[in-house]
């Protein structure tokens, strides 16, 4: 049984009763995680474990320490809070520190539904035996990964706050193989309603790539236009949002940082139909009501037609600069200010390119210019005159994100959509753009 | 079977090292009590989910109960950002039900609770059984009744906060006092394992293990150009307590990152072409790590990852033949190396640390296993590769230290250098990335340093190399002896879904690689 509003504030109030310092911030979480794995169409693992953690930072005369526990029980609770109390005696002044703010109004965001919480061992065996049988049929090896998580976490301060965030999150991804290991095809979704996880659809995208993607051709490794499809996207911003902090920018490492200490806000970096913000209370992607410190979440801009519209301040950082920290972001928007381009309209108008549906692996190559490295996988194919002629092997890339959205490299945007991994999702569109850096083939599948 | 702890220490005649584990309490900590409460009680928990999981059906089962304690402290410049310590505990129940695996954890350790979760790893197993096609065997592995301890000499936990927090700012002190340097941020993180294993098969089995990771990295800024570079420590993780700090000049290290890092914002940016490169076990380790730990993961080659980690280009029937690298290189995996991350004395289902050779003389020789692997290629014995990084993870495959010998002929690295008409000498880990199957990769580093005729002449800077895992290993032509050999290792090595961490080491000499295709990392950055 999770943690209910009730329990939270008696936990939270407990935590906190305990507190003999100046001002305090703690937490509780807890979690029932529940999932199957198949492999090599095959049952492979399957489990459920509820989790949970009590979080507790404090500080004496501005001095700080946390500690945390995942016993709940009264002596335990106890000593976490004297053990942040004894670390804190002996810590340094914290010269960041900021009174802890009080009672706030929170907007619920309905992100937790009692279904998805309760998903039975029965229901997703069914559902998987399903999977397996497509994979069967198709002559494919199926893998996946089917995941439900129930989560209530809740923070208090010892001035007065509180806010409590149940959510749920579904998902499921299949890879879909090739007997003979020379095709690969993968799709992936997640949502916080298990209603609205279609896993017939999932499994049947997986195993469609699949058979569409053998006979795969080499091509040279060079600069192509490129279609992204909204999983590949992800895959390359799904941390874009969470990028854009100001005290770096300003302190001179950051891709937004400008000469002398100036920042690059205000500067059109993107292409003009790009809009990237957060907001917690999009219906598809209802996201924490609480930003940094409890901050009640609001809609902010990060991109706005293009134009660098704001950086991240925390409350430390706007003090120092004389500004208000920003209340975000909780989730990440990237939306056309047009009207969106289907994929397959995308495909029509390009002369020749080449259609990616996932990257792999993708690690930073250059803070400076948020230059990355990584690798296709599960599908890419060749367009040319409009149409896809044939798949074509994987590639290695090294590119700016930064230069890959620039003015002049955009051509199309697609209607975002949930897409992200199994805990996380971003609303993304495809995108075609006009120039893409392979620098490497790779018959990796 | 039943075992008290005095018959522990009676059946393994246990060192005085043993006895003397502090008894798995937490020094002064509150928590001290507690714990203690339920250790007398482990056993007879364990009695509990081992019997009625039999009744109802299990053929194999295991339970884990773990208590792991995390300490981490961050500094930036002069100041403590934030001191942490954390505890966690809880139980894990593993059942085979008609060859069909089923798990439950739970943070609440009472007799309750472990009964409750037994029926539901049970029921899940059961579940599972209706869509199952071809039921899970397990290899053979001997009763087990041990207790062991990894190697260290101070316990971190024991070290006040206030000694580790002097130690960092006088890190962060070292390397402000370079002309040129903006930024530091450092930090030490410190993890407790203690382990309690039960088996279906009568293994009980205790492990208390302790790691260490101080970390840092310096950033030096050119506000006239707009230009930045950071420099990372180049020290990484080990098995080993607190003692770690002071057997290595960290002062010393953060005093030359500092120098480094003003010295890459001047240095000559890389002309992209095929180079020699001496590889420093400070970056080599990664490689190894990314090339052949990986790819020796059976479970990848059977595509039980491929959904998400990949599989490997490695296959059973190349076991044996393929030539993976030049007829000196040799990879041995090992679980009883002294300071390795990835050393225990036993498994997670009981099986000992062992070590065996992956690449002997050049050709792929074996594979990682677990008891559920080794049967699927023939084999009746498993080399004890499973793993959970927590209470509540399933266990799984994970990789064990894999490591490159050093040659037995006396080779300096000056010797290998002295080898190179044109090539780069890089150190640390930087960016790295490989693809699905192990095969395609580009690695980054901290410091790169040109060679020309059999010397050092000079710092690069935004240099990647890329090659091919069996390219690069034929490609190896020069190991240094043993007294080029170190053992880094990482915290975070990830895998499977849910996505878990590994603690893994990886010793080597340095090495030369023959005509590698190197990139410049700056070559797609236009930056105004």
């Amino acid at each position: 049984m999770l943690l209910t509003e009730k329990d939270a504030r008696d936990l939270t109030g407990k935590l906190l009763s305990f507190v003999k310092a100046d001002d305090a911030s703690v937490s509780v979480t807890n979690e029932q995680t529940s999932h199957l794995r198949f492999a090599d169409n095959n049952v492979l693992t399957s489990g459920k474990r509820e989790s949970r953690a009590a979080s507790v930072t404090l500080w004496m005369k501005g001095r700080r320490g946390a500690a945390s526990t995942n016993d709940f029980d009264d002596a335990s609770l106890r000593a976490a809070v004297e053990q942040a109390e004894q670390i804190a005696r002996l810590a340094p002044v914290d010269r960041e520190y900021l009174p802890t703010l009080g009672k706030q109004t929170y907007k619920p965001v309905g992100g937790y539904v009692e279904a998805t919480a309760n998903i039975s061992p029965a229901t997703r065996a069914r559902q998987i035996g399903d999977i397996l049988t497509a994979c069967e049929k198709a002559k494919v090896i199926g893998a996946g990964f089917h995941q439900a998580v129930a989560r209530a976490a809740a923070f208090a301060t010892k001035n007065g706050n509180f806010g409590f965030e149940p959510s749920t999150v579904v998902s499921l991804s299949t890879t879909a193989r090739t007997p003979d290991g020379t095709s690969s095809g993968y799709f992936g979704r997640n949502h916080f309603d298990v209603a609205k996880l279609d896993t017939a659809r999932i499994a049947r995208e997986a195993i469609d790539k699949t058979l569409q993607g053998r006979n795969a051709r080499t091509l040279e490794a060079k600069s192509y236009t490129v279609i992204l499809e909204p999983q590949a996207v992800a895959d390359l911003l799904g941390n874009f949002a969470f990028g854009f902090d100001a005290r770096s920018a300003e302190e001179g490492r950051s891709p937004y940082s400008a000469s002398g200490g100036k920042t690059r806000t205000g500067e059109k970096l993107f292409d003009e139909r790009i809009n990237l913000y957060s907001d917690a209370s999009n219906a598809e992607l209802p996201a924490s009501p609480s930003a940094q410190a409890g901050i009640p979440s609001q809609k902010i801009y990060l991109i706005k037609n293009g134009v660098l519209e704001n950086l991240i301040y925390s409350r430390f950082w706007a003090k120092q600069k004389g500004t208000e920290p920003t209340p975000g972001p909780v989730n990440a928007i990237l939306e056309t200010t047009g009207k969106p381009t289907s994929v397959e309209e995308m495909i029509s108008s390009t002369k020749r390119g080449l259609l990616v549906s996932r990257f792999w692996y993708i690690r930073s190559t250059d803070p400076r210019t948020a230059s990355l490295t990584g690798l296709t996988r599960d599908g890419v194919w060749l367009i040319e005159d409009g149409k896809i002629q044939y798949p074509v092997k994987n590639f290695r890339f090294n590119q700016s994100i930064i230069n890959m959205l620039a003015p002049g490299n955009v051509e199309m945007i697609g209607a975002a959509e949930r897409v992200g991994n199994a805990e996380n999702a971003s609303l993304l569109p495809a995108l075609k753009l006009k120039a893409f850096n392979f620098t490497s083939q790779s018959e990796a599948v | 079977m039943k075992s008290s702890r005095r018959e522990f220490l009676k059946v393994t005649g246990l060192s005085t090292s043993a006895v003397a584990l502090s008894e798995w309490s937490f020094g002064r900590e509150a928590e001290a009590a507690k714990f203690a409460a339920i250790e007398t009680s482990k056993d007879d928990l364990a009695d509990v989910a081992l019997a009625l999981a039999k009744k109802l059906g299990a053929t194999y089962t295991d339970i884990r109960i773990n208590r792991y304690r995390v300490e981490s402290i961050s500094t930036r410049e002069r100041q403590v950002q934030s001191v942490a310590r954390g505890s966690n505990f809880g139980f894990g129940v593993r059942v085979l039900v008609k060859g069909t695996w089923g798990f439950a954890a739970s943070p609440n350790v009472t007799r309750a609770e472990v009964e409750r979760a037994t029926r539901e790893a049970v029921e899940i197993a059961r579940a599972n059984s209706t869509i199952q096609r071809r039921p899970v065997r397990l290899a053979p592995a001997p009763k087990v009744i041990a207790k062991w301890k990894s190697q260290f000499e101070r316990d971190p936990f024991e070290v006040p906060v206030d000694d580790k927090i002097g130690f960092l700012l006088k890190l962060n002190e070292a390397a402000l006092g370079v002309k040129g340097v903006s930024f530091v941020n450092s930090s030490m993180a410190w993890v407790n394992e203690q382990k309690y294993l039960a088996t279906s098969d009568g293994s009980r089995i205790e492990q208390y293990l302790i790691r260490g990771y101080p970390t840092f990295t310096v950033t030096a800024i050119d506000r006239a150009t707009n230009d930045f570079q950071t420099r990372n420590s180049i020290a990484e993780g080990s098995s080993a307590g607190y003692e770690y700090t002071e057997k290595y000049d960290w002062f010393a290290e953060a005093k030359q990152a500092g120098e480094e890092a003003v010295g890459k914002l001047k240095a000559k940016s890389i002309e992209p072409g095929k180079y020699d490169l001496i590889l420093h076990p400070s970056h080599l380790y990664l490689t190894i790590h990314e090339s052949v730990g990986h790819s020796t993961e059976l479970d990848r080659a059977l595509l039980w990852e491929a959904n998400y980690a990949g599989t490997s280009f490695l296959t059973p029937d190349k076991t044996g033949k393929l030539q993976f690298g030049s007829k000196i290189v040799n990879f041995v995996a090992d679980r009883t190396q002294p300071a390795g991350l990835a050393t225990v004395a036993y498994d997670d289902e009981g099986v000992a640390g062992q070590r065996w050779h992956l690449v002997r003389d050049g050709v792929f020789v074996d594979w990682q296993t677990t008891r559920d692997l080794a049967p699927l290629i023939g084999k009746n014995k498993s080399y004890g590769c499973l793993h959970a990084d927590s209470w509540g993870s399933v266990p799984f495959p994970r990789m064990p230290n894999v490591s490159l010998e050093p040659a037995k002929e006396n080779v300096t690295t000056d010797d290998l250098i002295g080898g190179v008409e044109k090539g780069i000498m890089i150190f640390g880990r930087g960016s790295y990335s490989i693809d699905q199957q192990r095969y395609n990769f580009q690695f980054g580093g901290q410091t790169f340093w040109e060679i020309k005729n059999g010397k050092i002449v000079g710092m690069l800077r935004d240099v990647a190399y890329q090659s091919r895992t069996t390219d690069f290993w034929n490609a190896c032509d020069g190991l240094g002896d043993k007294s080029t050999y170190l053992l880094p290792g990482t915290f975070n090595d990830g895998k499977g879904e849910p996505g878990q961490s590994n603690a893994v080491s990886h010793g080597c000499p340095s090495a030369r690689f023959r005509q590698i295709d190197v990139l410049n990392t700056a070559a797609d950055s236009s930056r105004s």
